[in-house]
Order: structure tokens, then C-alpha cells, then sequence
């Protein structure tokens, strides 16, 4: 018997028990399936994390220092200095908190919080607080000229703060893009002049949003991404200078620190550390250094953690569905055992019969395969748009590699049933039932 | 001398409390176009006997020789080979593959004997033509009678035109009619000049074959033409 033969035949075997060989092909159906879409959706994750962390700003370094008591200096200043003369540091931008009570108004416009009992905060403008999208308070933040470049935010339209303006107390600001887009809805901003607590503030820059250029669906982790990304939106930029006005004059604790490549991040965060430690008396002060570049691999890691254990599951699935094939070719062996009694009794060899099985489980898998890959394609598209808000397709050699695994699951779990069944005598077979 | 059985033992549970002797002790010589009935109550060992021949199990002592081949000596291999070319089967319970055509099952030891696909069909036609049943040739056997299936079943034993017709109670399913028929088939292909072995418990059918061989317990009781016998 030739190969085309055992094929017609194992085609022939496979039509006639449609309802059969339909069930043991939907375990392979399922198994790459789940293999294609979870691998895809996997990628598609760490390319929205990725783009996430690269919005953040990379090669930055957050800085806190503060110190009180007698002889107590200004350390932020002095860290500001130093930071200044670092070769590896292209800029350095105080991260000044304006006061918790801020009103800001243009025309009939007002973003306002107060302070409830049990810590609520109401806000007139958006409906209620509830940290949802209805909050455009936005973030009062008191920097200088390095800000966007610290932060990562592009001027969108104006420009940035100058040296000069931060110096001589300017009153002007930067607004961020939901900031700008609730007070100005479809206005020009620029050169307009908003009210801080009653201060004139003359608007001479708004940012981009966050969000530009990024892809990120409705997934839950892109949920809080996006949130995030209103958040930082949500943004007035004064000159660092106007703490005098706004917080009591306090001095700015908090700096970002932008290494001007990732392989000095490490160095510069060493060079701070030592610099702080020498100018800090902890027990009148204290001071952080923290290196998001270090937090970034983590989750990198976290993310490689998860795409292995998806991965994992997917194969364990494959793995279900191939010894589901086994236990149907262990059942159709038992059931045609009978007909390879018949068939030995006429003539055929054990090879002619193993051949005949395998085929037949090759077969099977193969269309499964093809299916399954089908299903897989189709359920990745919908996985993927409704996730990350785009159609992606797998990768062509996930594609190949979980067809050929399944054809191969095919081959080895079919070769069991199939040496069984051809090693029967021919009279014990034919006295099955 | 085509079959040649000498001191044939088939024990099952040899040595046990449960030993079975199915075959104690044959000696049997066929020569090439007999017609020989074998003939015996249930359990005497005429099954076990026609499994042998037919090298569908093996002999647990004694020798065979099968056209002057030592059947006992031969590989798995070696065995499909004489059942697919030498012998023909014809079953009490037909044994047609229900998956297949009637000309499928009828082309099926052709298809391991490496028969191409025209020499397949002319041979599967010629053989349901003789058998009356070609005009059946795409029926599936669950849409056949009994008797039909059976004409199937003989179709496929002679399409390899084999030297030797088995045939194990080809006629214990069928009504007396259909099963007249079948042996009319039978005596047919014996007057071409192939050697028929039939097994039946019935001493009417039995008493159509020019020999007979009755076999009880296991042994060989008696061996001749009807007269001689007592038929």
C-alpha cells in the first residue's frame, strides 16, 4: 500500500466519523488558539508598557532632599547647584507643589478644591470628586525653564519658561493639555491671562498631551496607563520662584534630575547619594535618590514573568489537546479493532496499519491546526483591538512553530494507539465486537 | 499436497487448572481443488482449526506446511503476505469494513497487494459481476441484506484470486435460500479449480463437499466422502 493510498484512506476514515474526529480536532482547535492569541497578546502588552515608560521620560532621577533645625541650610538649593556642574546631568527642574487651596479662573470659568471633613474634596467644574475623569483640577506644579525637558512634556504651542522669568518672579504659567483644553475649550491660550488665587498669570506655553503618538485601548493595565496620562494632563506650570507666593515660601524639596544617557543614570544616582550623605545631617534631614530606570527593568522582568506564564498556559493547553488525540485514537483503536482484524485477515502488514493511524492523527491535527490557526488569527484581531485599540496579527513563526507542534502532537500521540492496534493477532481482533 | 497439518496442538492456558486443548493432536493433508467440509459441534475445535490454516493464529505445537512452506517458521510479515495472496476469507458475520463501498472492501486486498487503481477496478467489477452484486458496487453494507453482504464478502475473497477459499459458516446468518446461493457460488469457483475449506455445524451443508472431516474434543473422529462417513 503506497502513501497516497493511506491517505485517501485515513481521509475516507476521518469523513465517515465527522462528529468524532470533529471533537478530537477542537482540542487542537482550542490549544493554538490559545497559544496564538495569549503569545500575541502578551507582545502587544509590552509594546503599550514600553511606550508607556518611554512617555514617562526616560534617564530621569527623582531627588528629595530636606533638613530642618539650627544651621540648616538650603539643601535643595545646594542640590540644585550641584547638579548644575555634574558633566553626565543635562538639566536639572524643581518639582514644587503649589498649596492645597489654589482657585483658577479665566472669564466664567473656576477650577477650585476644598477640603471636606472625611478628606473629600468637592470640585465646581467637574461634577464631584471621585478620582474620575470629571477632576480637571489640575496639578500645580512650581518649576523652572528644564521642566519639559526634565518631564517629558513637548510644547504644543508658546514656549517654555525663560531664565529670566523664573529669576524676576514673572507672572506667567504653562498649562498642560486638559488643563488648557476645560479653560480654553477651542481658544488660543496664549498670551490669555488666568487668575491664581486673585494673581494675574499670563499663559505663554501648553503642553502636549502624554498620551500623543500612544496606542492603548481599553485593556485594564492601559486603564491606569491612560489614567495616568490624564493626570499628568491635568497641569498649571508657575515659575519655582513663586513658592514665595504660593507656599509660604517653603523651601522646593523635590528635583528631576535628566542624565543625558542611560549608561550614566547608575553613576549620577552613586554621585547623589554621596553628595547628599555629605551635606545632610540625618537627624536634622533626609534625602532619597530614586532611580526609575531600575523600577523599569523590574517590571520588565515582570512583564517577561508574565509572558512566560501565558506562554505556559498555552502550551499546557496544546499539551491537553494532544492527549485528548491520544485518548480518541486510544478509543477509535479499541472501536476498530474489528476492522484491523479485517484488514490484517486480508492481507494488510503492521506497517500498512501504524502508517493508516498516524496519517489519520496526522490528518486530523493538520486540519486542526489549520483551524485553530484561523481561530487564532481572527481571535487575536478582536483580543487586540479591544485591548490595545488595534488590529494586530501573530507573528508568522509563532504561526509555524504552534502548526508544526500540533501536526507533531499529532504524530507522537497517535504512534501509541497506532502500534497497539497493529500488534493484535488477527483472530483476537476479529472477535471484537 | 497443498495443506499439510502434522501432530497440530492449540492449548489455551497451557499448564493451568483451566487448560483448554482446541486442537489435540490433527493431522490433516489437502490436496490442491479439494472441496472439504469440516464439520463438528460447537466447541469442537473447527474454528480454532480454520484460524490456523488460515494463519490468523498461530499453532502452540505441531507443524504446518502451506504449499511446502513451513507456516510455523514464518515472520508477521510473511504471514499478511499468504493471507493477502494465497487465501480467501469468507465469515459468518461477513466482516465488511461498514465504512467502505462494496467495491472499496472488494478492492481492498488488492490495494495491499499494490494493485493499481485500473487493474483494481477491472478485478472488483469481474469479481461482483460473479457474485451478481455489481449493480450494488457503491452500497455501503449497512445498506445491504445479509445474503447481499455476504456475496460482498465472497467478491473480495476471490478478487486476489487466491488458492484457497475459507469459508466459516458462510451460510449460519442467511435464510436457507440465500444461503443455497452461496454455496451454489462456492461449488462454482471449485469447479474453476480453487480449493474450498468450509466449516459448518450443519450436516446438510456439510454433505454438499466430496469430503468431509468431523472433528470432536479437539481431535479428528472421522475423514472421508459422505458415505463414508455416514452423512
Amino acid at each position: 500500500m503506497n502513501i497516497s493510498q493511506a491517505v485517501k484512506m485515513a481521509a475516507k476514515s476521518i469523513s465517515s466519523n465527522k462528529g468524532r474526529s470533529f471533537l478530537t480536532m477542537l482540542g487542537i482547535i482550542i490549544g493554538l488558539a490559545a497559544v496564538i492569541i495569549l503569545v500575541t497578546y502578551a507582545e502587544g502588552q509590552n509594546l503599550a508598557m514600553k511606550a508607556y515608560y518611554e512617555s514617562m521620560g526616560t534617564n530621569t532621577i527623582t531627588v528629595s532632599a530636606y533638613s530642618w533645625g539650627m544651621g540648616s541650610s538650603n539643601v535643595g538649593q545646594q542640590l540644585y547647584d550641584y547638579c548644575l556642574g555634574m558633566e553626565d546631568v543635562a538639566g536639572v527642574a524643581p518639582n514644587g507643589y503649589g498649596g492645597s487651596r489654589m482657585t483658577i479662573s479665566y472669564e466664567a470659568k473656576t477650577l477650585s478644591r476644598q477640603r471636606n471633613y472625611g478628606g473629600m474634596v468637592s470640585v465646581s467644574g467637574g461634577a464631584y470628586y471621585g478620582g474620575g475623569s470629571d477632576d480637571h483640577y489640575p496639578q500645580i506644579r512650581l518649576s523652572n525653564d528644564k521642566f519639559g525637558m526634565c518631564n517629558d512634556y513637548k510644547i504644543a504651542k508658546g514656549r517654555e519658561f525663560s531664565y529670566l522669568e523664573i529669576q524676576n518672579l514673572a507672572q506667567v504659567c504653562i498649562l498642560g493639555a486638559d488643563t488648557a483644553e476645560y479653560l480654553f475649550s477651542f481658544a488660543d491660550p496664549i498670551d490669555k491671562v488666568i487668575t491664581v488665587n486673585g494673581l494675574p498669570f499670563r499663559v505663554i506655553g501648553v503642553y502636549q498631551s502624554k498620551g500623543a503618538g500612544l496606542n492603548l485601548g481599553t485593556a485594564e493595565e492601559s486603564q491606569w496607563i491612560e489614567e495616568d496620562i490624564k493626570r499628568q494632563d491635568r497641569l498649571l506650570l508657575l515659575p519655582s520662584s513663586m513658592t514665595r507666593y504660593f507656599n509660604n515660601n517653603q523651601a522646593i524639596e523635590d528635583y528631576t534630575v535628566k542624565v543625558k544617557s542611560a549608561d550614566a543614570v547608575t553613576k549620577v544616582v552613586t554621585e547623589l547619594n554621596g553628595f547628599l550623605s555629605n551635606i545632610i545631617n540625618t537627624n536634622y534631614g533626609g534625602f532619597y535618590v530614586d532611580n526609575p530606570q531600575q523600577w523599569q527593568e523590574n517590571q520588565n522582568e515582570a512583564n517577561e514573568l508574565q509572558q512566560r506564564f501565558l506562554g505556559g498556559i498555552a502550551a499546557i493547553s496544546l499539551l491537553v489537546g494532544g492527549i485528548g488525540i491520544m485518548n480518541i485514537m486510544l478509543v477509535t483503536v479499541t472501536e476498530r479493532t474489528r476492522e484491523i482484524g479485517i484488514r490484517k485477515a486480508i492481507g494488510a502488514e503492521r506497517r500498512s496499519i501504524i502508517v493508516q493511524f498516524l496519517i489519520e492523527a496526522a490528518m486530523i491535527c493538520g486540519i486542526g491546526g489549520i483551524l485553530g490557526i484561523a481561530v487564532g488569527y481572527i481571535g487575536t484581531m478582536i483580543v487586540s483591538k479591544l485591548s490595545f485599540g488595534l488590529v494586530m496579527i501573530p507573528g508568522s513563526a509563532i504561526t509555524a512553530g504552534a502548526f508544526i507542534i500540533s501536526v507533531a502532537l499529532g504524530i507522537i500521540f497517535g504512534m501509541y494507539p497506532a502500534i497497539k492496534a497493529s500488534a493484535l493477532q488477527p483472530v483476537e481482533a476479529l472477535r471484537a465486537d | 499436497m497443498l495443506i499439510d497439518i502434522k501432530d497440530l496442538f492449540k492449548i489455551y492456558n497451557e499448564g493451568k487448572e483451566s487448560e483448554v486443548r482446541a486442537l489435540d493432536g490433527i493431522d490433516l493433508q489437502i490436496d490442491r481443488g479439494e472441496f472439504v467440509s469440516i464439520i463438528g459441534q460447537s466447541g469442537s475445535g473447527k474454528s480454532t482449526l480454520m484460524n490456523i490454516l488460515g494463519c490468523l493464529d498461530i499453532p502452540t505445537y505441531g507443524d504446518y506446511h502451506l504449499d511446502g512452506t513451513d507456516v510455523t517458521e514464518l515472520s508477521d510479515r510473511q504471514l499478511a503476505h499468504i493471507r493477502n495472496k494465497q487465501i480467501g476469507f469468507i465469515f459468518q458475520g461477513y466482516n465488511l469494513i461498514p465504512a467502505l463501498s462494496a467495491r472499496e472492501n472488494v478492492e481492498l486486498p488488492l490495494i495491499y497487494q499494490g494493485i493499481g487503481i485500473d487493474e483494481r477496478h477491472e478485478r472488483s467489477e469481474a469479481a461482483l459481476e460473479r457474485v451478481a452484486m455489481f449493480d450494488r458496487s457503491s452500497h455501503k453494507p449497512s445498506e445491504m441484506s445479509g445474503g447481499q453482504q455476504q456475496r460482498v464478502a465472497i467478491a473480495r475473497a476471490i478478487a486476489t484470486h487466491p488458492s484457497i477459499i475459507m469459508a466459516d459458516e458462510p451460510t449460519g446468518a442467511l435464510d436457507s435460500k440465500t444461503g443455497r446461493h452461496v454455496l451454489e457460488i462456492l461449488h462454482g469457483l471449485h469447479e474453476d479449480g480453487t480449493t474450498i475449506i468450509l466449516i459448518t455445524h450443519d450436516n446438510g451443508i456439510a454433505a454438499t463437499a466430496e469430503r468431509i472431516v468431523r472433528l470432536s474434543d479437539g481431535k479428528i473422529v472421522s475423514d472421508g466422502t459422505r458415505e463414508e462417513v455416514g452423512l
